[in-house]
């Protein structure tokens, strides 16, 4: 998994694991904006992503020790981000979308392809983010993990604790809520007919 | 992969008006499908315009998606940028602050607590160059409270060497910190032996200082068997099976021998672990031992005090000042001008005995006194009971229910401030910090409030700070407990989940700190340790929460740009 905005620091890691602070700044300098960037995304409100931040940079240095320098440090980072993240959503029982992993309840249908194109030719980043927001904890958490943070569906599944022939619907109705957010509409949540 | 939806199929009855379903589409743009239908999914999209625009749509869609998730739209807090600092820099300064604080406590403890029984213990037989000479021999144990200062002194100068490497931390290396840390430890132990020089005796055999031989400084002796005929200007440090002390010591005898005799003379104190010592000659100080057979025969004499741990002590000499003693079976046949402090089996006093003090005696049976004795008052005995209040049924029945009382204390503290107790808890956890704040805040805090309730204008202030300490201090023990349950539960930001991991985990604190707390210096030392681990995590909590919030925009830090 690639993590875009992100230098491999390998340098760095090996010496905050040998208890060098400055080399801990410069990972916490490195990496923060994007961790805390990913909370945002993940999390309902700035407090949570802040609070999320420092907390998963005080775990990072707990388990520091326990990170395989042979892989790749911000896929880690990433996976300890979204486990801390995911925790918090779940323990607050906010999580708002079907727990079914009923496969029957994806829609088939073909939407209107030109409808859909519209809708992403007038959407802003700002609205996606803002309609983000009005997500369920789980869709708006697995479309973080694969749009954000590159994560595969095998990684989507180890995280959201769901089957990995899942996720794609996970992903699918998250995408339908999102479009629904920013349109208000449900044809083509719902999906419409060509 | 197996689908978990059956795509319409591009070969379906209805030809090239039947379009591939969304989650097709979906897949096969993320490249989750198989080869083989992935490979109809593209000959159907060849043909149909409808769904390759879909296809389009839903890749246009998951850029727009990883886009706006990625833009940089906010800076990083500064919150979030002075937590970097403050992660980097708080641990040096407070593990600075730790050891000069604990030196301070430790002295403010020695100069309330310690030093009003100094005099007392002194004439127990307390009273009294190296570090190695002090940490080993010269302890407050062996050489007098005295040598406590000399240590608070060592711990004082390693503070001030521990604030030397934070303050130069950023130009040295772990290497060569640990190396200044050494090297102020060697100069530490070498530096104050300068006052005297050591003769050192090792020797599988005897070892013998003939009459005419004098030492002219401490001399350290190692053998099976010694004889000390001559003289010693310093002190005499003995290791081996039997020693004859018939010479002169003109300064202390520390004696770990089988069977020691001292039959000349020993200026200062005898400090000794033996098996049986016995005293024909004179020590000009204090006694202390910890034997099986003490005797201080009709001929010899102690200036000082005589305190014993043994099993049989037999004063038949005389003693010049006070008789401590803890054990079976104490005989006194001898002098003994100052008080009696004994507590044992059975106490028998001689016809001969003289005593000049009180004589103070707890024990299984009453002493038994002999008509000639002459004592300055009667014997006060105390029956001793041996029952102790832990091995009563309903001390237990009362810690359970303090227990609960605590646990349901704890419990609405939780549930009143849920997000203060997580920051409280997870302040506790890091364990060095929230120590170090606890010492300033337990010792600090009430200096004060004593010193605003002084001033009559803050006496409210004054008062409520001290309710707060006082808060705090009960509040401690739940603080632990939580640190503890998370420990061993994991970590948890639910509030019942965090209420389960105090329950428990002060629980635990308490079962395993109801026997220690029994133990008088240990159980002390552990009551302390949480109340200033738990108070220090509250006020690490506090001091976090008033932390200002400077608004975002302000920050420095530079913001992780994507790609």
């Amino acid at each position: 998994m690639s993590v875009p905005g992100m230098t491999e620091t390998t340098e760095a890691v090996a010496r905050a694991r040998a208890g060098d602070a400055d080399a801990w700044g410069e990972l916490y300098r490195d990496f923060a904006p994007a961790i805390f960037r990913f909370c945002r995304r993940a999390l309902p409100t700035r407090e949570d992503a802040e609070d999320a931040t420092m907390e998963i940079f005080m775990k990072l240095r707990d388990k520091l020790s326990q990170y395989d320098e042979t892989r790749s440090f911000s896929a880690w980072l990433y996976r300890v981000a979204a486990n801390h993240c995911w925790d918090i959503l779940r323990r607050r029982k906010i999580r708002q979308d079907k727990e079914t992993e009923d496969v029957d309840d994806v829609p088939l249908e073909h939407p209107d392809p030109n409808q859909l194109d519209r809708l992403i030719e007038q959407k802003t980043n700002e609205e996606v983010r803002q309609a983000l927001h009005k997500l369920g904890a789980r869709a708006r958490m697995a479309l973080v993990l694969r749009y954000y943070s590159d994560m595969s569906y095998d990684e989507i599944a180890d995280e959201l604790g769901v089957r990995r022939a899942f996720v794609g619907v996970v992903l699918l109705r998250a995408r339908h809520e999102l479009r629904q957010a920013l349109e208000g509409k449900s044809a083509l949540a719902a999906g419409g007919t060509s | 992969m197996s689908e978990p939806a059956n795509p319409v199929s591009p070969e379906a009855p209805g030809g090239m008006t039947d379009h591939l379903d969304e989650m097709t589409c979906l897949l096969y743009a993320e490249r989750q499908l198989d080869r083989a239908r992935a490979q109809a999914v593209s000959a159907h999209t060849q043909d149909c315009a409808a769904c390759r625009t879909l296809l389009r749509a839903l890749d246009r869609e998951s850029r727009l998606l990883t886009r706006a998730m990625l833009e940089a739209d906010e800076p990083l807090p500064s919150r979030l940028a002075e937590f970097q600092e403050r992660a980097r820099k708080s641990f040096g300064w407070i593990w600075g602050v730790v050891f000069g604080l604990a030196a301070t406590g430790v002295y403010a403890l020695y100069t309330y607590l310690v030093e009003p029984w100094q005099t007392r213990l002194e004439d127990a037989g307390f009273g009294g160059t190296s570090l190695l000479s002090l940490l080993v021999f010269q302890g407050a144990f062996w050489k007098g409270w005295q040598s406590v200062v000399t240590l608070l002194e060592v711990l004082a100068m390693l503070t001030v060497a521990g604030f030397g490497v934070v303050i130069f931390r950023r130009r040295l290396r772990r290497g060569s910190a640990l190396a200044l840390v050494l090297a102020g430890l060697c100069a530490a132990l070498v530096l104050p032996a300068t006052a005297r020089a050591t003769e050192f005796h090792k020797t599988e055999g005897a070892y013998e200082l003939s009459k005419d031989e004098t030492v002219k400084s401490d001399l350290f002796v190692t053998c099976a068997r010694g004889r000390i005929d001559g003289t010693v200007e310093g002190d005499l440090f003995f290791f081996g099976q039997s020693v004859e002390i018939s010479g002169h010591i003109k300064g202390d005898a520390i004696i770990f021998a089988g069977s020691a005799r001292i039959s000349g003379q020993v200026d200062g104190n005898v400090r000794s672990a033996a098996n049986n010592v016995t005293i024909t000659g004179s020590v000009g100080k204090n006694f202390l031992t910890f034997n099986e057979v003490v005797n201080l025969d009709s001929a010899g004499k102690v200036g000082g005090s005589l305190t014993a741990f043994a099993e049989s002590v037999g004063v038949d000499g005389h003693l010049g000042r006070d008789l401590v003693v803890f054990d079976d079976q104490t005989i006194i046949s001898g002098t003994i001008e100052g008080e009696i402090q004994a507590r044992g089996r059975s106490m028998s006093i001689g016809s001969s005995a003289q005593v000049g003090g009180p004589i103070h005696y707890r024990g299984d049976n009453p002493a038994s006194v002999a008509s000639g004795a002459k004592l300055a008052s009667p014997v006060e005995f105390t029956k001793a009971v041996h029952k102790s209040e832990y091995t009563e049924g309903h001390y237990y029945v009362w810690r359970v229910i303090w227990t609960a009382a605590f646990v349901l204390f704890g419990m609405v503290l939780f549930l009143l401030l849920p997000k203060f107790a997580e920051e409280t808890v997870s302040a506790g956890e890091r364990v060095g910090a929230p120590l170090g704040l606890g010492v300033l805040v337990f010792f600090g805090v009430p200096i004060a409030a004593i010193i605003a309730c002084v001033t009559v204008v803050g006496i409210p202030l004054g008062i409520l700070t001290l309710g707060l300490w006082m808060l705090a201090i009960n509040t401690a023990e739940i603080v632990v407990g939580t640190a503890v349950g998370n420990w061993i539960l994991g970590k948890t930001n639910d509030t019942w989940g965090l209420i389960g991991r105090m329950a428990m985990g002060f629980t635990l604190v308490r079962v395993v700190y109801t026997p220690l707390a029994h133990l008088h210096v240990i159980g002390a030392l552990v009551g302390l340790g949480i109340w200033m681990w738990g108070m220090g995590a509250i006020a690490l909590a506090l001091y976090n929460r008033l932390q200002p919030r400077v608004s975002s925009s302000s920050t420095g830090v530079p913001v992780a740009t994507a790609s």
